[in-house]
């Protein structure tokens, strides 16, 4: 009796959820903080520091913003990094990623979100969703990874395009020629921004 | 003269027939939708243990299978010098001449009208998407392009309006002969950054010539007046994306390389398309 009250426990506990829980749960989450950012991106009143402020705040608990920076370097450099080094690019790396999605955010004029049902990809979950205007459609894929309890992003692809994948490729460049110093250094300016550009 | 008419007849009778054809599809379209919706959603995650440790070296392993090598590493770039320096090019050539302009015919004509532009020489393009479907055997995008053409050209008064999708859902199927090229398993050859057209790989800017005789701009004489023609079409189209190549600049630590990686990746999506 013992035995199978203990089997019954286990299952319980270690069972994972239903197969319809995975993909529901990113959807529900997706969506729930999509419609949040799209709330305060269409409230022409609030001032820009503080709508971005607000905007990271919703966001930021389901990017994984640490796992991008590793995956960024990947297997072939992160281990390369010492201690410093390490918290100097995460520190970089974080920040650059949330001012560029800030930054994509002023691009928002109003265009109607779309969805398409999330899809299981091994143990990651893909969702499409579609940023909407009239003439046009641009497709921004969410990738999520389950973490611990939640469920996170890992990467965004816009139009197929891979962050991450991009950033490894310009990274493992940078580090082919030059050292961790370099990257960081190359980290650390304002981007290629507005055709300000600093030239070796 | 009695050539014509009867021709003209059965052109009408034709564009019925294909007018019916698609109403039919598009109506199957929206099915499979729908069924592919209810079936998604299959997968059992029995088997898949939750990772925990996000410094864990397992973690990796976990990701690295789909990332892969780094694409910069083993990458064929013959012309990287020159790729390199037109890469410069070009983005000056926007932020110090093409932006400046689009900026200034943005603000004396209307974004309506803008758009209406932008929609005319999108309808005008149709051969280009209706024979590359076809090629790739996509009959069905190639008549859904067809009538998108003929309600445009006709009920959009020569493409200017779009009733086609805005009533009757028909989104539009883009594919250029590097696509179709593509679709044939021809690989992309090494990248090619064009003067003013940006990045590019050998298929594609070869894929250009046939694609040009398919576009109607082309017929325009003289050069010059083609060269205007295709020129304010440009222009126009960027006046409607000002800031986006600005945005995805942002994301660059190294131009060059960014957006060659990108122009690979965005077109491995459209061939798989």
């Amino acid at each position: 009796m013992k035995k199978i009250l203990y089997a019954i426990f286990f299952l319980v506990i270690f069972c994972p959820p239903a197969a319809a829980g995975k993909t529901g749960d990113v959807e529900i989450l997706l969506k729930e903080k999509i419609d949040k950012v799209l709330l305060v991106l269409r409230d022409k009143k609030i001032d820009k520091v503080k709508r971005n402020k607000n905007i990271l705040e919703i966001v930021d608990p389901i990017f994984d913003f640490e796992l991008m920076a590793k995956l960024s370097l990947g297997k072939k450099h992160w281990p390369g990094l010492n201690g410093n080094e390490r918290n100097e690019y995460l520190e970089l790396f974080i920040k650059r990623m949330k001012e560029s999605y800030l930054e994509k955010l002023d691009l928002y004029e109003d265009e109607d979100m779309l969805y398409d049902e999330p899809k299981a990809v091994g143990s990651k979950v893909h969702m499409k969703t579609y940023l909407a205007s009239k003439d046009n459609k641009l497709e921004m894929l969410y990738k999520f990874y389950q973490s611990g309890n939640s469920w996170k992003v890992y990467d965004v692809e816009i139009e197929g395009v891979s962050i991450i994948q991009t950033y490894r490729s310009q990274f493992d460049g940078v580090l082919r020629d030059g050292t961790v110093q370099d990257l960081i250094a190359k980290l650390k300016r304002p981007g290629e921004f507005n055709g300000i550009e600093v030239k070796k | 003269m009695k050539i014509t008419k009867s021709s003209t007849i059965i052109l009408l009778i034709a564009f019925f027939i294909a007018f019916s054809a698609i109403n039919l599809m598009a109506n199957v379209r929206e099915g499979n939708s729908l069924m592919i919706k209810i079936a998604i959603d299959s997968y059992q995650s029995g088997t898949e243990l939750p990772i925990e440790d996000s410094s864990g070296g397992e973690l990796f392993e976990d990701f690295e299978d789909e990332f892969g090598e780094p694409a910069s590493s083993d990458i064929f770039d013959p012309l990287s010098g020159y790729n390199r320096l037109m890469t410069t090019f070009n983005d000056k050539l926007y932020f110090w001449l093409v932006k400046p302009v689009a900026k200034g015919y943005k603000f004396v004509v209307p974004e309506g009208g803008r758009q209406s532009v932008n929609r005319f020489f999108k309808n005008l393009s149709f051969p280009v998407r209706f024979v590359n479907n076809a090629l790739q055997l996509k009959f069905k995008a190639a008549g859904i392009e067809l009538s998108r053409f003929c309600i445009n050209s006709t009920v959009g008064i020569v493409g200017f309006w779009d009733p086609a999708k805005s009533w009757l859902a028909l989104e539009d199927y883009p594919e250029d002969f590097g696509q179709t090229l593509g679709y044939y398993g021809v690989g992309g050859g090494f990248h090619i950054v064009l003067p003013v057209l940006g990045p590019s790989n050998l298929r594609d800017s070869i894929s250009l010539i046939p694609d040009y005789f398919l576009e109607p701009v082309s017929l325009v004489e003289p050069d010059l007046d083609e060269l205007a023609v295709t020129s304010y079409d440009k222009l126009n189209f960027t006046s409607l994306n000002i800031g986006k190549y600005e945005s995805i600049k942002r994301d660059a630590v190294d131009l060059y390389p960014f957006l060659r990686d990108a122009y690979k990746q965005n077109r491995k999506k459209k061939i798989e398309e």
